[in-house]
């Protein structure tokens, strides 16, 4: 037991446990506790009263006293009602819209919203903003899931400003109140988002990787990678609503399409408030630059390091060309300025869930793999047998691809009856 | 001109990962770094800057330690340096964060109008990217996330363009001043830092305000404004991997039939590959 000279015994902190969120410097009533250059919590003893706020704060129990410390009952030890917040109710999904269509991201979240709302025993709801006739893509949220739609129709909402649809989406979130917010992790739902969150002074998880009810507390569980995906955290909202959350594409599984399922649609009135509106003056579509959507891809041969020169992208599309696919590639590919970010797998590119995923001179690090999570096989061909890649793949194969990949293409040529 | 660029001191997150064994985190050898992009945003302020005339001050919130990415910026050509810190401010998630550095920024303005706010896309350690559109809202600035060049700035006018990603690709949009901007890592080409600013960087006084100076309500700071908490940490979800075969033992021929063979085990494969997978 360590004590200070006052004879208090002071927390201990563990260092490899503390993951410097600093919770405990905010909560330690005498600021006893600052970051350590090395980036992890320091209890100053002499200051440090021994009062244990910063253990009952710490969400990864690195604050040790030895002494048996009086623990706060949760609620349910009270015997009190789970948290919730009177007047919210209901799970709802910002239905993104595209081209006059809603993008397939907002389906996936319908279905984990159907989920979500079962576990409730409460509605799926989609919020839907646009120019007037916006509402007939209903239909489709319907068929995937949502029970009521909540819509606001109005010429300023004729595509995507950020005021405008940050105004009309917390108007309809004031005026619905939805317990649960759940949006796509898109350019468009990354910019709307934090707008949303802001007006409201809610809570917002960004790049959500699994979303759960708590049992107990009936709160959302809202799970994503931090620290460059070495490291999952979850996440939750306690005392604000809506629980607000974004998800990436291909992160959930789309649910089943039921066409003719019916639904309820609600109308809300909504006009802009005086504001300078940015002028769009030229849109470049992304067709032109970055070639077909390797998330919409349901092959993908993938170039990295390994194979990154001009010379094997012939290889490569070949084989992309035999199993249907698309080539896409890991960051040093594009920072090489080989391939356009639009191709980049990884962390700070796409994620993707295609059906075969061939990995040509990828190692596999850690940000590159949390972005292929839900690829259904992964195939690894590289030299080193020691690569990371070979940990996840169904398939490796060791060896130099410029030796491998022509007899592969020609077996599975071989197989396919060609 | 007065331009504002956000500064984040973050752990060079490829660095910091989890032991599978312990289940406790490993930080040896983790540096920190000044976030990539927000240097990438400073840049281009700084040429705007020397594009426009006028001023680039540099904030940073963070605990004492964080001075060093702003003695980073000062060595890139800011020319002022602000550093936040306060143990109020400590364990704040996005929405106290974007209250404080706006809170910093309205004293700003009221030295001197604020034109434009930088801050990077996205932070590398948390990657929320939403401090920049809390700000904005926040100080009732125009908004434009995910910039990719800034084409020019009217400052008779008081209006900006710029070139964006979008969803369906690129667009170039124009608004009125002030405005926020939160950069990509196209937005332009960090500068090394001179010898001369360099040597006077490390000797410059950074300005450290704290809550008190920020005349900030103190439950809208740190884990008190912060609506989301951590209930748990762990390491991303393991994917049990298959075999591999390496052509130095089974030949080139061998180890491709292998892994074909393997490949085709399940079910339907060769079938859902033949019909290019439509379904
Ligand atoms: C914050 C952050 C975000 C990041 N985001 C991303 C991201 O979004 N996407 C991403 O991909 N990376 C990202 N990275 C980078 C990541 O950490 C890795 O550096 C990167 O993924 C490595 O790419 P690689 O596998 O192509 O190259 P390397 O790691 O260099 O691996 C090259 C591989 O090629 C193999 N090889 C060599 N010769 C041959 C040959 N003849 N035939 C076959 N194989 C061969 C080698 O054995 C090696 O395994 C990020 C990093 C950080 C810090």
């Amino acid at each position: 037991m360590v004590k200070n000279s006052k004879g208090i015994e002071v927390a201990q902190i563990l260092q490899d446990k503390c993951i410097a969120c600093q919770i405990c410097i905010g909560e330690c009533p005498v600021g006893a506790i600052e970051l350590s250059p090395e980036g992890v919590a320091h209890v100053d003893a002499e200051v440090c009263i021994g009062c244990g706020k910063c253990q009952e704060s710490c969400p990864v129990e690195a604050v040790q006293f030895e002494r048996a410390r009086k623990k706060e009952l949760s609620r349910e030890e009270r015997g009190m009602p789970p948290v919730g917040i009177p007047g919210y109710d209901g799970v709802a999904v910002f239905i993104e819209v595209q081209d006059g269509k809603g993008v397939q991201v907002s389906w996936e979240l319908m279905g984990k919203a159907r989920e979500l709302a079962d576990k409730l025993s409460t509605r799926v709801m989609g919020f839907l903003l646009g120019e007037e006739g916006i509402g007939r893509i209903a239909q489709d949220a319907f068929a995937y899931g949502c029970d009521e739609v909540h819509l606001s129709e109005h010429p300023v909402l004729e595509g995507y400003r950020s005021a405008p649809y940050g105004h009309a989406l917390t108007h309809l979130c004031e005026t619905v109140k939805p317990e649960i917010l759940l949006m796509g992790a898109t350019y468009l739902g990354r910019d709307l988002a934090g707008i949303v969150a802001t007006h409201l002074k809610t809570g917002l998880t960004a790049d959500c990787t699994g979303l759960s009810i708590e049992d107990k507390t009936r709160l959302l569980l809202m799970t994503r990678p931090t620290f460059g995906g070495n490291i999952m955290a979850t996440i939750y909202c306690e005392h604000r609503r809506p629980q607000m959350s974004t998800v990436r594409p291909m992160v959930m599984r789309l649910p089943e399409r039921v066409p003719g399922r019916e639904g309820r649609v609600v109308l809300h009135e909504w006009s802009p408030p005086p504001m300078d509106l940015p002028e769009i003056v030229e849109l470049v579509g992304d067709a032109l630059e970055g070639g077909p959507d390797i998330v919409q891809s349901a092959a993908l041969v993938v170039a990295g390091r390994g194979a990154c020169d001009p010379q094997a992208f012939h290889l490569l599309q070949e084989l992309a060309d035999v199993v249907g696919g698309t080539l896409a590639c890991s960051r040093p590919v594009v920072e090489a300025g080989l391939m356009p970010y639009e191709r980049q797998v990884g962390q700070t590119g796409k994620t993707v869930a295609p059906k075969l995923y061939i990995a040509v001179g990828v190692s596999g690090a850690i940000q590159h793999l949390v972005a292929i999570q839900g690829a259904e096989k992964i195939v690894a061909i590289n030299p080193d047998p020691n690569a990371p890649i070979f940990k996840v793949a169904n398939v490796g194969i060791v060896g130099d691809y410029a030796r491998v990949i022509p007899e592969f293409i020609n077996q599975l040529k071989h197989r396919m009856g060609a | 001109m007065h331009i504002i660029c956000c500064i984040k001191q973050v752990p060079d997150t490829a660095e910091v990962r989890i032991d599978p064994d312990t289940n406790t985190l490993v930080r040896a050898g983790v540096e920190s770094i000044s976030n990539p992009y927000d240097i990438v945003a400073l840049e281009e302020a700084v040429s705007l800057k020397d594009r426009y005339g006028g001023v680039v001050t540099a904030l940073c919130m963070g605990p004492p330690q964080a001075e060093v990415s702003l003695r980073e910026a000062l060595s890139l050509g800011a020319d002022r340096v602000i550093l936040l810190s306060d143990r109020a401010f400590a364990g704040a998630d996005t929405l106290a964060t974007s209250y404080t550095l706006s809170k910093a920024m309205e004293k700003l303005s009221r030295e001197d109008p604020i034109d434009l706010v930088f801050c990077g896309k996205q932070a590398i350690d948390g990657d929320t990217a939403q401090t920049g559109p809390g700000i904005a809202t926040r100080l009732g600035y125009t908004q434009f996330t995910y910039v990719l060049s800034v084409d020019w700035v009217d400052l008779q006018k008081r209006q900006i363009q710029v070139t964006r990603k979008s969803q369906g690709g690129r667009e170039v949009i124009r608004g009125s001043l002030p405005a926020l901007l939160t950069a990509e890592l196209e937005l332009a080409v960090p500068r090394r830092a001179s010898l001369p600013l360099l040597i006077s960087s490390l000797q410059a006084q950074v300005e450290v305000w704290d809550a008190r100076s920020l005349e900030a309500s103190l439950n809208e700071l740190g884990i008190k404004g912060s609506p989301t908490w951590v209930r748990a940490i762990t390491s991303p979800p393991a994917r049990q991997g298959g075999p591999a075969f390496d052509v130095s033992r089974e030949g080139d021929v061998g180890a491709v039939s292998k892994a074909l063979d393997t490949l085709m085990d399940e079910k339907g494969f060769l079938s859902k590959l033949l019909r290019k997978w439509e379904d």
